[in-house]
């Protein structure tokens, strides 16, 4: 396994150490490397990351960057291993995403948008979808401390507009 | 509470394209549910982004179908509507029980509309699937307006020639597994139109009349409503090629003025059904109910319904009421993990494609069947069935939706195969048990012959009896793909009524 590691630097100063192939899920960074404008003691500035999601964001590639690496290894691998392993990273996403608030997910998913990790952003919004999957207006309005500003003739309006999704 | 210590929602922060990634994992109820939180909330989310996202989340249409059909409707949300309310819900095979040689209509999405389409029962050449050559026949359009809201055409045969038969759609239920053709009384609001103002309070339900009464009502209203369309073909139903764009839209904006201006709604029943002179009713109560029907509207339409209706089924094959102008969904499952010869399958005695037959070989009868896995409660083991849904004999053997063959699934033969298969490569092959052959039985007393099935691979089985050496090889089938390569013929329509549930007990092919 390469070795070669570089470092972040968040908006509010603090510098993490990251394997270059963990660093690599974010495409910005990767295109960094691939220019090669990133200089071996320098850190890589991340403006818009604080350092406690950066942190967070580091957890998940670290977390990730082996299982990859396992992808490409064990071709032969059995179907129940397989299956044992996917269920392992499920478990461990569920534990990632429940161990945050609400305020900390939304920091992370624009942190996940900013550096472009796909599968990071992928979790995180279906964590979100899942506060909104089913749920009526007034649930959805006291989970995300949404203030309701219409007035009840304007509800009842696009109730009836949209007759056809609730029935 | 402190609310406004949040600041603004945390949702409106988010770019629109994430937005859009969270709104995959929602429903289009969920969208609608978010529109109706906040004023902001309704602005980022009611958008052309977040809709077209959805009407891909609906599962219905390919990426590039919606974007075609945007051509001729305002809004992605309009089109997620069509999608949700009509096209999801009556995509599939739907049958009714008489005669048994034909009623199999294949419900599937045509240009900003559904078709159903009528699967003639016919010979085929061996090479059927690759070509594309099926015969089929119109049997109705919902087509899809402007705002999303859907209008009913029923097809149909006159001595003019191919008509249509403008209705209204009359709800249409998400989990349906019956389609109603009925007549609906309306009230007229002005000289030019003619609008369905609710159900009255106690309205004698159409279903519940007499059967003569509901054939004649048909009857009536199809007589004065249909619309001569001339050259009527598949170019104008389905498309296949980029070309068809432009005729596509000239036939759907010529239908959906039919639907606004034609169609002589007015006066269509008001004095004739009531003022004529009655022939004597059966009894009492039928004269009433109809009576009763009669005067819940000043004028009468067509209107199709899908509604839900509790079914017992034998071997997924719906005991049906064939009395009623209706059509049954069939429970056709989709092939999955360990069910992975689940599905609708097409078929013809001989082991074609496997051999080479010369060029001028007649065509064979063709066999529509589902193939669907039970549990058997005699011995606990997993079988799988074939159900006969569509014979392209000229008389049938014995009656559709009975099984063709019935086989143990989980445990392959060990023994080697004790004939020669044409030299065919199979994989496996599993023993059972099919209907007797009907080149060698008579109808009276059809039974069980031992038999076997083999595997050739995924895509292709054959059945062979052990007695006769009869062999039924199957192809799985796409008829969407099929009846979309167009190389097959659209043959002219039955009658209006008789087009959507063929009733008269024949067992003899209408169409041959």
């Amino acid at each position: 396994m390469s070795s070669n590691m570089i470092m972040l630097k968040s908006s509010d100063g603090a510098s993490f150490e990251i394997e270059e192939a963990a660093a690599r899920k974010s495409k910005i960074i990767a295109n960094m490397i691939e220019v090669e404008c990133v200089d071996e003691d320098k850190a890589i500035p991340l403006q818009n990351v604080t350092g406690n999601i950066l942190a967070l964001v580091i957890e998940y590639c670290n977390k990730h960057i082996v299982d990859d690496d396992d992808d490409v290894a064990t071709e032969e691998a059995s179907e129940e291993e397989e299956e044992a392993k996917k269920k392992k990273v499920d478990d461990w996403e569920a534990e990632f995403m429940n161990s945050m608030s609400l305020e900390t997910m939304f920091e992370l998913l624009l942190a996940a948008n900013y550096l472009n990790i796909k599968s990071l952003i992928d979790l995180v919004c279906q964590t979100i979808a899942n506060n909104i999957k089913d749920k009526t207006p007034e649930e959805v309005r006291k989970i995300f401390s949404i203030e309701n500003d219409f007035t009840p003739e304007e509800e009842e309006e696009i109730r009836k507009e949209n007759a056809w999704a609730f029935g | 509470m402190n609310t406004e210590s949040f600041g603004p929602c945390l949702l409106l922060l988010l770019h629109e394209d994430v937005f859009a990634v969270i709104s995959c994992f929602l429903s289009p109820r969920d969208i609608c549910n978010l529109i109706l939180c906040c004023k902001s909330l309704c602005e980022l989310v009611d958008s052309e982004k977040i809709w077209l996202a959805q009407c891909e989340v609906v599962d219905v249409l390919p990426l590039v179908d919606i974007i075609q059909w945007r051509v001729g409707i305002s809004s992605y949300k309009a089109l997620t509507r069509f999608l949700v309310e009509v096209v999801k819900p009556l995509v599939g095979i739907w049958v009714h029980q008489n005669p048994d040689l034909g009623n199999v209509v294949y419900v599937m999405p045509g240009f900003l509309s559904v078709v159903g389409c009528r699967i003639i029962p016919q010979k085929v050449g061996p090479s059927w699937i690759q070509e594309g050559r099926v015969m089929w026949s119109p049997v109705f359009e919902i087509i899809c307006s402007l705002d999303g809201s859907a209008e009913f055409f029923l097809h149909g045969r006159e001595i003019k020639g191919s008509c249509v038969y403008p209705g209204f759609v009359m709800g249409i239920e998400k989990s349906c597994n019956v389609l109603l053709l009925e007549v609906e009384p309306m009230q007229e609001k002005s000289e030019d139109e003619s609008v369905f103002l609710g159900k009255k309070e106690g309205q004698f339900p159409f279903y519940n009349l007499d059967f003569i009464d509901r054939m004649n009502l048909l009857g009536l209203v199809t007589s004065h409503i249909g619309i001569h369309v001339p050259n009527l073909s598949r170019e104008r139903l389905f498309p296949s090629s980029k070309d068809d764009e432009a005729v596509l839209l000239e036939y759907r904006t010529m239908l959906l003025k039919m639907h606004k201006f034609g169609g002589n709604w007015k006066h269509i029943l008001e004095k004739s059904s009531s003022s004529k002179s009655t022939p004597p009713s059966r009894s009492e109560i039928i004269h009433s109910n109809r009576q009763s029907f009669l005067s819940s509207g000043n004028t009468f339409g067509l209107s199709l319904k899908a509604s839900y209706i509790e079914i017992s089924s034998c071997q997924g094959w719906p005991l049906m009421n064939v009395n009623n102008f209706s059509l049954y969904k069939l429970p056709i499952k989709n092939p999955v993990d360990n069910q992975e010869y689940a599905g609708l399958w097409g078929g013809t005695f001989g082991w074609a494609p496997l051999k080479s037959y010369p060029e001028d070989t007649p065509g064979k009868a063709l066999f529509l069947l589902m193939l669907t896995y039970e549990e058997s409660q005699e011995d606990n083991e997993r079988h799988l069935i074939a159900t006969k849904i569509l014979e392209g004999n000229d008389y049938v053997k014995y009656p559709t939706g009975s099984p063709l063959f019935d086989v143990n699934i989980d445990t392959p033969s060990l023994e080697p195969f004790p004939f020669d298969a044409y030299g065919s490569d199979f994989e496996h092959y599993y023993k059972g048990e099919g209907m007797a052959d009907s080149y060698e039985y008579e109808y009276r007393y059809p039974g069980l012959r031992l038999g076997s099935l083999l595997v050739i691979s995924n895509d292709l089985l054959a059945f062979v009896w052990q007695e006769t050496k009869h062999v039924i090889t199957l192809q799985r089938l796409n008829l969407e793909k099929i009846l979309k390569k167009g190389l097959g013929s659209c043959v002219s329509p039955l009658p209006p009524t008789e087009n959507f549930t063929y009733m008269n007990r024949s067992y003899r092919n209408v169409f041959a």
